[in-house]
């Protein structure tokens, strides 16, 4: 008897699945598929989620309005995300890409954090054709490297090259005459910076750049410290001494955000170098003020898109919806990289209505040519929109200097370069000791 | 390359710190390696969860955080137990590929588990003496690092007393040198493998709350890297030797400043097992182990 019941208990689950599963398959609308690529586990996760929640808001607001028009469908279709955690590990990437690509067939990636994670995933990309706007690896050999095709990659992210410029110039034109200037030095002395950089793509990179920028512009900034550290890194008590013991007027350490918070905190608390530290823009996220605390008080970061200020000009009231949306629907302020995903989704979707197909090749040709107005982040020309050598877009840089409120145990930037979006004087406080006097 | 007397000190300093920091976990290793003959892969992460803790009762409490010690090592004891006795000891004594998957597998169930409890943002905490500092002529002592390397040298005294002084300390070491012979003089070896899981826990969770006040970052995967450096210092100061995990432990600790002083960070890592394999090439059992270990 019991036998019997459970044959037939089993019979109707079975049955039951199976009219789920057809179901399931004859409902499925048509979508544009986009795999989001970012670190929802792993020390890069704090970026990874901020990415992959940009990339939401973006998809849910687009779907609100109706999706994209795509005209061999005859009909508009909805923006379905497929979330890929690339574990923040190169082998993680991998596995993650080669599944999104192979078993979920999306038609097209988003995201990729650190150069050395999308370097490792970029020849499955390549193999498949699949088009990949990259929103988060900054090393140029990203869309530049020739060992694979990257014909189907576009780079929505300011690159090494990029920002290092911007940052030194930053460093020369404001930074080393006020230094010169308060403490008597001779108008042209050269400036003295330290470099502290991971020792990967991104942070050679970032070395590079300096290095370059210096030497074609015969600029007066001399690299009196150039110390490299293995990824992950969070004890920088040792480097920080050998730092200090060279006098820098300044240090540029091309960091991620769990990297560069104990690095700047052991630097004024244990090693007592009190100088100004540059951060490169990755870094321009809730939880890098909150990490930093008073320690961040002066220091500057280079930006392009940032959770507590608002640059001036035709995109101030995007940034502001954008903050205020992001904030309602996660409780948590938004950071930059996600900033770059949020605006990539929306031109997958543009890619995809120009196209007017979802394909993988029309995709590609699609964002090979397609112009979207900016958006959250000023760009240049004021459309997001891909180069034809590299296929990189080109944004509008700016630097903020972070100031300490002790009334309200707060750290908030302030626009100090360029001009045009000032929002303050770059100061130097009264602690700063400079290289040399 | 010239270097000033002030400077070296410095360096020497950071180097002390840091090996405090290995010398509690690879005395943790040792301690389990010695009663259960058991290698534990997911110690760092052990130091991790002694990190949460911490940081969770600062929150709730917002205690001095050495104080907050008195709780994370108990706490961190219980879990001990509870996890060899939970997880260890039904694989104990069949193959010991059993017993290295096993802490292999750990270490995944941790840190999910702390990336679930926790999150995975990566969390500090600031110590209430973050700004004070012992001035010894031109050498510059911040306060924490001093606290650090006395808490330390107690914690390793007072573990020294249990081992030596106590009945408990007795039935400890007559289980790690000979198992049957403990067992057939009427030490409970079973009780003696979860009392040296959960020791060996209560130092890691020591490691963590010392980690967490030195105004290092935490998150859950941050265990990785030091267990991987234990574990060097283990094999390098001798299986199963206390002596052998404190020394070995300073010595890298120092090893790593001064390389990443002279060769660069780059080379942190890599000195510490340069010097691992020098040394194992001259004597195979370590700095301080015994043959056949």
């Amino acid at each position: 008897m019991n036998a019997k019941y459970l044959i037939l208990i089993a019979g109707l689950v079975l049955a039951a699945a199976l009219v789920a599963g057809c179901t399931t398959q004859t409902a499925q609308p048509a979508a544009l598929k986009l795999g989001v690529v970012s670190s929802m586990t792993g020390p890069a996760s704090t970026t990874g989620r901020d990415m992959w929640q940009s990339a939401q808001l973006a998809a849910d607001e687009i779907n609100a309005k109706g999706g994209v028009f795509v005209k061999s469908l005859g009909n508009n279709v909805t923006i379905a995300l497929v979330q890929g955690d690339d574990e923040s590990t190169r082998e993680g990437g991998q596995k993650v890409v080669t599944k999104m690509i192979a078993d979920d067939k999306v038609d097209a990636l988003i995201g990729g954090f650190s150069s050395a994670v999308v370097t490792a995933h970029q020849s499955a990309v390549a193999e498949n054709g699949v088009p990949y706007i990259i929103t988060g690896a900054s090393s140029p050999t990203i869309t530049r490297r020739t060992d694979i095709n990257t014909s189907t990659m576009f780079h929505h992210c300011p690159t090494t090259d990029d920002y290092g410029a911007k940052t030194i110039q930053f460093v020369d034109e404001i930074m080393r005459p006020a230094i010169n200037a308060k403490f008597g030095r001779p108008a042209d002395q050269p400036l003295r910076m330290a470099v502290i950089y991971q020792d990967s793509p991104y942070g050679k990179g970032v070395l590079s750049a300096v290095n370059d920028t210096i030497a074609k512009n015969g600029l007066p900034i001399d690299i009196v410290a150039s110390e490299s550290y293995k990824m992950g890194e969070t004890d920088f008590r040792a480097i920080l001494t050998s730092v200090k013991a060279k006098n820098p007027d300044v240090v540029y350490p091309a960091a991620f955000l769990n990297e560069q918070v104990p690095m700047m905190t052991q630097a004024r608390r244990d090693v007592g170098l009190n100088t100004i530290f540059l951060a490169v823009e990755c870094n321009d996220d809730a939880d890098y003020y909150k990490g930093l605390g008073q320690y961040g008080d002066y220091s500057i970061i280079e930006s392009r898109f940032s959770p507590y200020t608002v640059p001036k000009g035709p995109i101030s009231a995007n940034v502001e919806k954008y903050q205020k949306d992001y904030a309602a629907k996660f409780n948590t302020s938004p950071g930059m990289m996600g900033a770059a995903t949020y605006e990539g989704v929306y031109v997958a979707a543009a890619a995809a209505q120009q196209a007017g197909s979802t394909g993988r090749a029309a995709l590609v040709t699609a964002l090979g040519s397609v112009q979207v107005p900016e958006m959250i982040e000023s760009m240049e020309n004021g459309t997001i929109s891909f180069e034809n050598t590299f296929r990189e877009s080109k944004s509008n840089l700016y630097m903020e200097q972070l100031h300490w409120d002790p009334a309200t145990q707060t750290l908030r930037p302030k626009i100090v370069w360029p001009a045009a979006l000032k929002e303050t004087e770059f100061q130097i406080p009264d602690w700063y000791r400079p290289g040399s006097v | 390359m010239a270097i000033d007397v002030g400077t070296l000190l410095q360096i020497l300093f950071w180097g002390l710190y840091a090996g405090c920091i290995y010398i509690l976990l690879a005395t943790g290793v040792n301690l389990i390696f010695g009663v259960m003959k058991t290698v534990n892969f997911a110690h760092g992460e052990l130091l991790m969860i002694g990190a949460y803790v911490t940081w969770t009762l600062f929150s709730l409490t917002g205690l001095n955080p050495y104080l907050l010690l008195v709780a994370t090592v108990p706490v961190l004891l219980l879990f001990g137990i509870a996890v060899q006795r939970l997880a260890f000891r039904p694989v104990l004594g069949s193959h010991k590929l059993n017993e290295i998957f096993l802490s292999i597998g750990l270490i995944y169930l941790f840190q999910n588990g702390a990336a679930m409890i926790w999150g995975s943002d990566y969390q500090s905490i600031q110590s209430p003496f973050a700004s004070m500092a012992v001035t010894i002529g031109s050498f510059r002592l911040p306060l924490d690092y001093v606290i650090i390397i006395a808490v330390t040298i107690g914690i390793l005294v007072g573990l020294q007393l249990l081992l030596r002084r106590t009945r408990l300390g007795l039935a400890l070491r007559a289980t790690s040198q000979n198992r049957k012979a403990a067992m057939l003089s009427g030490i409970n070896v079973e009780r003696m493998d979860m009392i040296a899981f959960g020791l060996g826990a209560a130092l890691a969770g020591a490691a963590g709350t010392l980690w967490v006040v030195s105004g290092q970052v935490f998150d859950p995967y941050m265990g990785s890297v030091p267990a991987v450096k234990a574990f060097a210092i283990v094999i390098l100061g001798g299986l199963g030797s206390i002596p052998g995990a404190i020394i070995g432990g300073l010595f890298y600790g120092v090893a790593e400043s001064a390389a990443t002083y002279t060769l660069g960070g780059a080379w942190k890592d890599a000195i510490s097992f340069i010097v691992l394999i020098v040394v194992l090439v001259i004597r195979p059992t370590g700095l301080f182990g015994e043959r056949g270990e």
